[in-house]
């Protein structure tokens, strides 16, 4: 195993390098630059423009830029923000390891709903309940997030006309934006952990619901293969109950993939949550990116892609490990 | 001469309040003095994280940079474009205006309790002055690329000599300090690096210093940045019952797009909210209605700071016929008699957008010229226009056509995903159409856009352009960069030379009115200058939006209704705000 390990990381480095070279160029196809936008202001004279452009390497052919930038690269610096003058890595951290968090708590949602859904489909094929499933989840997976995120924000201000009428209650069920309350920083460690727990429902909802189509489908399909193998028939000659064989004898290989699926986090963090962190208002990856493209901030864009091709990188290496691990029939050499 | 620039009023007046603190006037809120009360926590919203808390980098505002330069020597109120003194205990004009005495009063503190000092003052001119700060003041230090100084001339007094006589120098006096011990030193030591290292989003909030009315206690990227009343402001700041300011204990910016922030407003989470757009008053009207929010909006305050036309490019060698249609007055004219405003402000604005005339933003009306030659909707008279052009004859699809059976045929651009500007390009291309006038509308990405807009030379890379400037003082709203023949924002012509006797008249008369220091002769200068515009048509102005607010209820010290607007002047002060 350690030679194949060894063998991927070294063909990481000119995929790494490929990929850093791809977005730099396309970063620059992009017409005007930082400085373009302040052009627009009467009061700013043209010798400040120039300036500027200076100031940033702007003015310098394309060739250079990358050159500068992949050399501090290799030292581990990934540039400055023009916008906020100080390094990229400051400006990315915080939104990488937000977005985490709610990557993180979706997919244990997505887990925590797509298996027993799975498990139900499987055992109840053709059913009713089989059937409304898959509606359910096809629904999830054909909306659009961050409509669907909209909509659910407009299901609570709905539900709180209603409380308030029926009841008198007026606050809203759960948060429609942000990731903390207000006064976060004065909580107890532990009723921060709740309090961001507490802004992750709705977002991770919906980004968990997108994948849950897709998850609960092949679940579906691996567990009635298996249900129908021999090892089971044997299992049932035995005298097992249904809920041990279920559980115990056809979800274990059943959910194999899956495990292997763990090593896909890294790169799903590429895009970050998507669009829904914009209409949550949740301070992940998208905005701060989103921001970073409609300024022009190059190198915090450029920052955001080469952390994610390396996650996609690692999490690929990563998956195929697991795979190794959690089925034995897989041997690298 | 009701707003004689340099006021020796004022100064009479500011040397006979020795040493108090500036009395913020009445009639800047609804709220009668003495019955404000103190307390409460004002929440609003921001759009984006601030990029740096260093005051003098700094390439736009951001709220926590604009709580550190609050102690501007000189400030324009929201009821009048005046100059009075803030900081400023007192301040004296030469009689060529060129050189400004300046005293400062002797109560000003910094959020820790350290007096403001000229000193600091002076270490902001010279930061601000040093191009390799990199800071957004430097050029308004310029007149005409010749700098202005300033010297410190004794305990609490400096000196500020300008180049010339200039509408523009009391601009320049809306001057903030810095803390002389912190930037300025490390100014002294390390350069302008130094001072660029400093107080980056990373700092301890407890760092920082403000001259504002609060100073930040925290900072959450992509949330929110809290802020605590800044107990030394009111050592120079009371209103006219002699509260000392300001009334609140504390402000939330919570950091959150425009959707974002208005699911806040309707959760109760926000108190403040501008919005976009009719559609959001709706929502915010339907929710106010049902009770789920206690709120007041108020639809159409004023129009927005910022102006919307379309520009023909003059510079077009490589296409001879087509600039010398664009360069053909009654061509242009015809063109601004299809401009269809009331079509564009009902279908595009749902009623609300103004119509502009001049270059002139419409919150600025003091400075439009109201009886300006105007182009209404009027397709007939663009016919006779375009008949005197030439082009009367047409084609076997119906186009007009000159003698030697060319057509009028261009592309109108705008920049993609503002789909305000993609329906006013293409409601004029139906109208031109409808004539036989051949106008594709187009959407390019904005930079593109921009670029080709400040392309220069004699063959541009467009032909017709619809987009928008922002920007600029309430002091002479005629830019130079705009409207002289070599201003690189001159968008019709940036050949570097006038090409019509009216430009170079133009640009005489920009000139002439910066240097005219009496406000209402300026402002008949201005007029003129409005009214040649006008006939040149180089720039078919059409409409402005509207900008809108919605407040919660418990929220109060708004402006009175009449002096409410949009930005610069906004709907309230921070100091006299305060919780019912």
């Amino acid at each position: 195993m350690l030679p194949y390990i060894i063998r991927r990381f070294f063909h990481l480095i000119p995929t790494f390098l490929g990929a850093t070279l791809l977005a730099f160029l396309i970063s620059q196809l992009v017409p005007g630059d930082f400085v373009t936008q302040r052009a627009l202001e009467p009061n700013v004279r043209q010798e400040t423009i120039d300036r500027m452009r200076a100031q940033f390497g702007l003015d310098q052919p394309v060739l250079v830029q990358y050159v500068r930038w992949m050399g501090s690269l290799v030292q581990g610096d990934l540039g400055m923000s023009f916008s906020s003058n100080q390094p990229v890595m400051n400006v990315i951290r915080r939104p990488i390891q937000n977005s985490l968090y709610l990557v993180l708590f979706a997919t244990i949602l997505l887990w925590m709903m797509a298996i027993p859904l799975g498990v139900f489909s499987a055992v109840r094929q053709y059913t009713f309940g089989d059937q409304a499933v898959s509606a359910v989840s096809y629904f999830g997976l054909a909306i659009p997030n961050f409509f669907f995120a909209q909509v659910l924000v407009l299901g609570l201000f709905l539900f709180r006309g209603f409380t308030r009428e029926t009841f008198g209650y007026s606050s809203l069920l759960f948060p429609v934006a942000g990731m903390t309350s207000n006064g976060w920083e004065n909580f107890t460690p532990w009723h921060q952990f709740w309090d961001i727990m507490w802004h992750m429902i709705i977002p991770g909802f919906v980004i968990a619901t997108a994948s849950i189509a897709g998850f609960t489908r092949v679940l579906r399909g691996q567990m009635i293969e298996y249900l129908g193998s021999d090892f089971i028939r044997t299992a049932r000659a035995k005298g097992l109950g249904n809920r041990s064989i279920t559980y115990k004898h056809a979800l274990r290989p059943a959910i194999i993939p899956f495990i292997a699926g763990i090593g896909a986090l890294l790169p799903s963090l590429i895009g970050g949550a998507g669009l829904v962190e914009i209409v949550m208002a949740w301070p992940g990856i998208t905005p701060r990116l989103l921001d970073a493209i409609q300024r022009q901030d190059i190198y915090v864009v450029l920052g955001f892609l080469v952390i994610s091709s390396l996650l996609l990188m690692i999490g690929n290496l990563i998956s195929d490990l697991l795979l190794a691990v959690a089925d034995p029939r897989i041997r690298y050499g | 001469m009701r707003r004689l620039f340099l006021s020796l009023a004022f100064a009479a007046l500011a040397t006979f309040a020795v040493a108090n603190p500036f009395v913020w006037p009445a009639g800047w809120t609804v709220t009668p003095p003495g019955e404000a009360e103190y307390g409460g926590t004002l929440s609003t919203g921001a759009l984006s994280d601030p990029r740096t808390f260093q005051p003098v980098l700094q390439s736009e505002t951001n709220e926590v940079t604009d709580m550190m330069q609050y102690a501007t020597l000189l400030t324009q109120g929201p009821d009048s474009d005046e100059w009075i003194p803030y900081a400023a205990e007192s301040f004296t004009v030469s009689d060529d205006g060129t050189v400004i005495d300046v005293v400062i009063r002797e109560s000003l503190r910094w959020s820790d309790g350290e007096p403001i000092t000229v000193e600091d003052y002076f270490a902001s001119y010279i930061l601000q002055t040093d191009p390799d700060t990199g800071s957004n003041k430097y050029d308004s230090w310029f007149l005409n690329d010749v700098q202005i100084t300033m010297e410190i001339t004794g305990e609490r007094s400096m000196r500020f000599t300008f180049p010339s006589t200039d509408r523009l120098a009391f601009a320049g006096l809306a001057h903030f300090p810095v803390r002389d011990d912190i930037l300025g030193e490390a100014y002294r030591t390390g350069g302008a690096d130094a001072v660029n290292a400093l107080w980056g989003t990373e700092t301890d909030p407890s760092e920082l210093v403000f001259d504002g009315p609060f100073m930040l206690s925290g900072f959450q990227p992509g949330e929110r940045l809290i802020w605590v009343r800044n107990p030394y402001f009111g050592s120079w700041n009371v209103d006219e019952a002699g509260n000392e300011l300001p009334f609140l204990d504390g402000m939330i910016h919570r950091i959150a797009d425009g959707d974002a922030q208005l699911n806040l407003f309707l959760a109760g989470e926000l108190d403040l909210f501008g919005p976009r757009n009719l559609d959001d008053i709706g929502v915010i009207s339907v929710a106010i209605q049902n009770g789920d929010i206690d709120a007041e909006v108020i639809e159409g305050i004023g129009a927005a700071g910022s102006s919307q036309f379309i520009v023909f490019n003059w510079n077009l060698e490589r296409d001879p016929f087509l600039q010398n249609v664009f360069r053909n007055v009654n061509f242009r004219q015809a063109m601004w008699h299809l401009v269809d405003r009331e079509a564009i402000i009902e279908l595009v604005y749902s009623g609300a957008a103004e119509s502009m005339h001049t270059n002139v933003y419409l919150n600025s009306p003091f400075w439009v010229n109201e009886d300006v030659t105007t182009y209404d909707y009027d397709p007939e008279r663009a016919l006779e226009l375009l008949a005197r052009a030439g082009f009367s004859q047409r084609d076997g699809q119906g186009y007009l056509v000159d003698a030697e059976g060319r057509r009028i045929s261009f592309t109108l651009a705008t920049n993609a995903g503002n789909a305000q500007r993609e329906q006013i390009t293409q409601i004029f291309a139906e109208d031109a159409q409808a004539i036989g006038v051949d106008v594709t509308p187009t959407a390019l990405d904005f930079s593109l856009l921009v670029d080709q807009l400040l392309s220069s030379g004699d063959d541009r890379p467009f032909e017709a352009i619809l987009i928008g400037l922002t920007g600029g003082g309430r002091d002479w709203p005629f830019g130079d960069s705009v409207l002289t023949c070599g201003g690189f924002l001159h968008m019709f012509n940036t050949s570097g030379e006038c090409i019509t006797a009216t430009e170079t008249l133009i640009e005489q008369l920009v000139k002439q009115g910066r240097q005219t220091l009496d406000t209402d002769a300026a402002r008949e200068i201005g007029f003129e200058i409005q009214e040649l515009e006008a006939q040149m048509a180089p720039i078919l102005y059409t409409v402005s939006p509207q900008v809108h607010t919605a407040f919660a209820s418990r929220l109060a010290g708004e402006h009175p209704r009449e002096i409410m607007a949009g930005a610069p002047v906004g709907t309230r002060q921070l100091p006299l705000t305060h919780i019912r």
